[in-house]
């Protein structure tokens, strides 16, 4: 039952994958659990804009402006976000 | 209603300066508890306005009110459990859609609201300015416009909160979020609750519903209780679930969080108007260096010196002034012991004088402590920890930490001298359960400041040609060793732990107030000296019993005797010529002289530093009340010189005299056959029983000489010295002993205090049992390891050292690849790109 | 046999958690005339540790080492006055050095 999904339609990708200085508009948050539940808490909706600032010294976390306010969070936490660019 | 005791909560969201307003409204006379069970602790309060006496209850900041973090499940009990008659939900005007979000779920839970619309100046700063008129009327509750941080807002508040009382509010049928869809199934299980309750429910049945509808396990839990047929409600929620997700591919969950963001962005449209476009703020600026590649870490490492320095090298000169204080707060005391004998101190003598020493090293902690919080306040508010955490994550997460365990085991002592109680109390940020117990227990494996004399003494022996390389040793492998065992323990012990996202809010930055910050820094090191100080009282009468009894047999302690008569002759036959052995006909004279005169170097070393006058007051005062003994104190002339050079032979004799009784002692007490008893297993790390002993005395009974320090410099018995002793490697200590004792010394257990923070963070004794036993453990085996391996492979002390550090960086550089537990969540499997799932 | 085991165990493990108070390490040195043309410092630390083997150095303003030795198990250490200004240190380590000038000693 699951949708074919072609990457580079529409421009959506995950937002892991996004690089500093990328914009785009959240599509969907797909993280369940309490992954989901501290993404929403941030402010990670559908027609939010997010901003990638920068990456760590380390590559991993990423630094993230969601919908104005600076958040950080892992690169496995940030490829449940589908973002349209 | 209107004449009782007020309770008032404060709900909020991190970062929203609560703990500011609760300053605020309480002045300072706030009590910190924890909540049983919990590692989470709640601040209580009291105000008085308008005559009326109103207790305030800081609740922890909480984003949400799901049921998956103690901090959540924690202030849903309360307002649930203790009703409050208010709630107080400070807010961030900032950033008031987010906030928002935790406003309605508060209303849900029929909580009675005001709005403390918080940092007003902030937000005006940032060009956005809210309309708290219009933002009552939208939210139908009363706002108060506050700035905690420079106190504006407090009257209006007290004011605010009596007027919300007196109202008696009521916001049940308050429905400010519209779940569109989602409306009428609510209603449907609101309805189907209200049938088959068993009692009137303490929750409101709508909020019940719509928790059930996202799948909240505490929900489901209080259905299953306080409901009949929960299998019915169990049923039709699921069902609904699973309709909606194919209807809408989402599930009601992210669908009903998604209908508050929307809410919350309505009212925030209606409310708060962008005066001006701001697109890099200051902090924004600051954050550039702060987090790049390159002055991120730097200005790390500058920040983690500055810490020391100020706090642990600081405080150390600080203690200095402590010290006098101390010894008169001992001197005041010693006067009203009574005296005893020559050879014998009265029980009540030795056991007063130790607890007191006891207390003395716990007290004089307290200047490195209030200035340590200080700085780590000041850190906090200033809002670099995130930051910390940022830089840092990817590293600890190799080894089962977190980017917040930086603090913990910088205060743990990296590279310097550090001290664990602080290390451990800082590991409360951080959430994830896995990796802050993993902290925990590693923190005291760091360098505490109470091993670097042994460190130092033992490299000035044993290592004396490459000292510098030595101590780089030591102070290095602590940290190494920790990540490794972090890594080992949460592969095994912790694994069945839960793990929290990392997902970390960046607020801006902030200037912290100065009354925070005190308050915050004298209330933490008034919890650890409260804490502490008992159970050491308490520790140190048993250890004075453990270390004194079985006490030396009869005849040995005639042998002791004879020894002390003879001491004693010498030195009346040296004096008879002088005009002063008249004071000294009777045997107690010599023991009240020895007494009086200690009395009196003490005293007078207490005054070291103070004015003139008052040493001479003290003068005075000493002999009046020592009229007959004190001139010889200070007696001059041929026979005043004879009568110092015989006393002072004797003095030290006697001292000679008495550790060796103590000595003796020791061996034949319950901790001497401790130490004897181990030899069979610690012969093989190179500790004979006497090391044993000495390990144990030297934390235990530390007046004794048989410290460890004095043990390794000096075995009287032979007769041999250092030198000679290291000559003959089989007999005597070599490097590689050395080496062995320092390696068990740096994953020594943790002292007391430690494990009483342990107890507290980690939430129980359990833990703190563990954190005492793994380390001795992995000490022995490590220990073992190198002296046995050592030995065998014919190793000299220097390349033991080399030897063992390459095996550890090889070590913890492997554990670090191995790869963690997996994450648990569950994800919409259907929709991912084709990427692996759950396999990281 | 196995009794004598259990509560040897049992003791060292109580041992070990009763101890360990090891911990607020501040050095302490005090300095006097003997009145004989020696000075005598006693060492030790704050929370009843015994200094001794601890390292002593006396040195001249220019810096130069005029007498060096360790504490004795009295946690003594007795040296002959110099005749220039001097400086007497207690080193028991990184952050646990005390200094004492020659002219603050006294009797």
């Amino acid at each position: 039952m699951g949708r074919a999904f072609v990457s580079g339609l529409g421009g959506m990708i995950t937002l892991d994958e996004m690089k500093p200085g990328e914009h785009g508009v959240i599509h969907k948050n797909r993280a369940r659990g309490v992954i989901g539940q501290r993404l929403m808490d941030l402010g990670f909706f559908p027609g939010v804009e997010v901003f990638v600032i920068r990456n760590a010294p380390l590559v991993d976390p990423v630094e993230i402006k969601v919908d104005g306010h600076h958040v950080t969070i892992r690169h496995d936490e940030a490829r449940f976000v589908e973002v349209e660019k | 209603m209107g004449h009782k005791k007020m309770h008032v909560a404060l709900a909020g969201q991190p970062n929203s300066g609560k703990s500011t307003i609760f300053n605020m409204l309480t002045g300072g006379r706030q009590f910190v508890a924890n909540y049983p069970g919990a590692t989470v602790s709640i601040k209580t309060g009291a105000f008085s306005w308008q005559e009326k006496k109103i207790s305030l209850t800081d609740l922890p900041g909480t984003y949400s009110l799901s049921s998956y973090s103690e901090e959540e499940r924690i202030t849903r009990d309360f307002i649930i459990d203790q009703s409050p008659s208010l709630v107080v939900n400070v807010m961030d005007a900032s950033n008031l859609k987010r906030h928002l979000y935790l406003t309605f779920q508060l209303l849900e839970l029929g909580a009675p609201l005001l709005i403390a619309l918080n940092m007003v100046d902030v937000a005006e700063k940032r060009g956005l300015k809210v309309d708290a008129d219009a933002l009552s009327k939208n939210l139908h509750l009363p706002v108060i416009t506050t700035v905690g941080s420079k106190g504006r807002g407090k009257n209006e508040l007290k004011d605010g909160v009596i007027k919300a009382f007196d109202s008696n509010l009521d916001h049940e049928h308050l429905h400010i979020v519209d779940y569109g869809d989602l409306e009428s199934y609510i209603t449907d299980l609101s309805a189907k609750l209200l049938q088959s309750q068993i009692e009137e429910s303490k929750v409101p049945l709508r909020w019940l519903s719509i928790k059930l509808f996202e799948e909240d396990e505490v929900a489901q839990k209080l259905v299953s209780s306080n409901f009949k047929n929960p299998e019915d409600v169990r049923n039709y929620v699921s069902k609904i679930c699973s309709e909606f997700e194919r209807k809408y591919d989402d599930t009601p969950r992210g669908f009903i969080a998604f209908r508050r963001h929307l809410a919350a962005q309505k009212i925030e449209k209606r409310c708060v108007v962008k005066t001006k476009e701001v697109s890099v703020t200051l902090t924004d600026r600051i954050d550039r260096l702060v987090c790049s590649r390159i002055w991120g870490p730097l200005i790390l490492a500058g920040i983690i010196y500055l810490l020391y320095e100020l706090s642990i090298v600081g405080g150390y000169e600080l203690t200095n002034y402590m010290v006098p204080l101390l010894e008169g707060f001992r001197n005041a005391i010693e006067k009203f012991l009574p005296i005893g004998t020559f050879l014998r101190e009265p029980l009540i003598r030795s056991l007063v004088l130790n607890v007191i020493t006891s207390i003395n090293s716990v007290l004089i902690y307290i200047p490195i402590f209030l200035i340590l919080f200080a700085l780590i306040a000041i850190l906090e508010d200033v809002g670099y920890m995130p930051r910390m955490a940022f830089i840092l994550d990817k590293l600890f997460r190799r080894f089962g930490l977190h980017g917040q365990s930086t603090l913990p085991l910088i205060l743990g002592g990296v590279f310097v001298g550090g001290c664990a109680v602080p290390g451990v109390m800082a590991t409360r940020v951080i959430a994830d359960e896995k990796a802050r117990l993993a902290t925990i227990l590693i923190v005291p494996l760091m360098n505490c400041l109470a091993k670097v004399p042994l460190y130092t003494l033992l490299i000035s022996i044993y290592f004396a040609k490459e000292k510098a390389l030595a101590m780089f040793f030591i102070s290095t492998i602590t940290i190494i060793l920790a990540l490794s065992v972090a890594k080992i323990l949460t592969l095994t012990l912790l694994k069945n732990r839960p793990s929290s996202p990392f997902v970390l809010e960046m607020p801006p930055y902030h200037i912290p107030t100065i009354r925070g910050v005190l308050m915050r820094s004298i209330e933490r090191t008034w919890l650890f000296v409260r804490k502490v100080l008992t159970i050491i009282m308490i520790v140190a009468v048993a250890v004075f019993f453990l270390t004194n009894y079985p006490s030396v047999g009869e005849e040995r302690i005639n042998t002791y005797q004879k020894r002390a008569e003879q001491i004693k002759n010498v030195f009346t036959s040296k004096i008879q010529n002088t005009p002063f052995a008249s004071q000294f006909k009777r045997d107690k004279d010599i023991t009240r002289y020895l007494v009086i005169e200690e009395r009196y170097k003490n005293q007078k070393r207490a005054l070291f530093k103070a004015s003139d006058e008052r040493r001479e007051k003290f003068e005075q005062r000493f002999a009046e009340r020592y009229s007959d003994v004190y001139p010889l104190l200070n007696a001059k002339g041929k026979d005043g010189r004879a009568l110092n050079k015989a006393f002072k032979v004797m003095k030290r004799e006697r001292a000679l005299l008495l550790m060796d009784l103590r000595d003796e002692t020791l061996h034949g007490s319950f901790l001497g056959m401790a130490g004897k008893f181990l030899e069979p297993v610690t012969r093989f790390a190179g500790f004979n029983w006497k090391v044993n002993v000495a390990l144990l005395s030297s934390l235990a009974a530390k007046e004794s000489s048989v410290a460890t320090l004095g043990v390794l410099y000096q075995q009287k018995e032979d007769g041999q010295t250092l030198a000679q002793r290291m000559k003959e490697q089989e007999k005597g200590f070599t490097p590689l002993h050395a080496l062995a004792l320092m390696i068990f010394m740096a994953m020594y257990p943790p002292c007391i205090a430690t494990l009483i923070m342990v107890k507290i963070e980690a939430g129980g004794w359990k833990w703190a049992f563990i954190a005492l036993g793994y380390p001795i453990l992995l000490g022995m085996t490590l220990a073992t390891l190198v002296y046995s391996g050592g030995t065998w492979l014919g190793l000299s002390g220097t390349q033991g050292m080399f030897v063992f550090y390459a095996i550890a960086l090889v070590t913890a550089f492997l554990l670090g690849k191995v790869k963690g537990s997996v994450v648990e969540t569950d994800i919409d499997e259907k929709t991912l790109k084709g990427k692996e799932v759950a396999n990281l | 046999m196995k009794r004598k085991l259990v509560l040897g165990v049992l003791l060292a493990v109580s041992v070990f958690v009763l101890g360990s108070v090891a911990f607020a390490h501040t050095p302490l040195c005090y300095c006097y005339l003997n009145g004989d043309g020696t000075i005598t410092c006693e060492g030790g630390f704050s929370d009843g540790s015994s200094a001794s083997g601890v390292e002593m150095a006396v040195k001249d303003t220019n810096d130069k080492v005029l007498v060096e030795g360790k504490m004795d198990e009295l946690s003594e250490f007795t040296f002959e006055k110099p005749e220039v200004p001097f400086i007497v240190i207690f080193n028991a380590g990184p952050g646990h050095v005390v200094e004492i000038k020659g002219e603050d000693i006294k009797e």
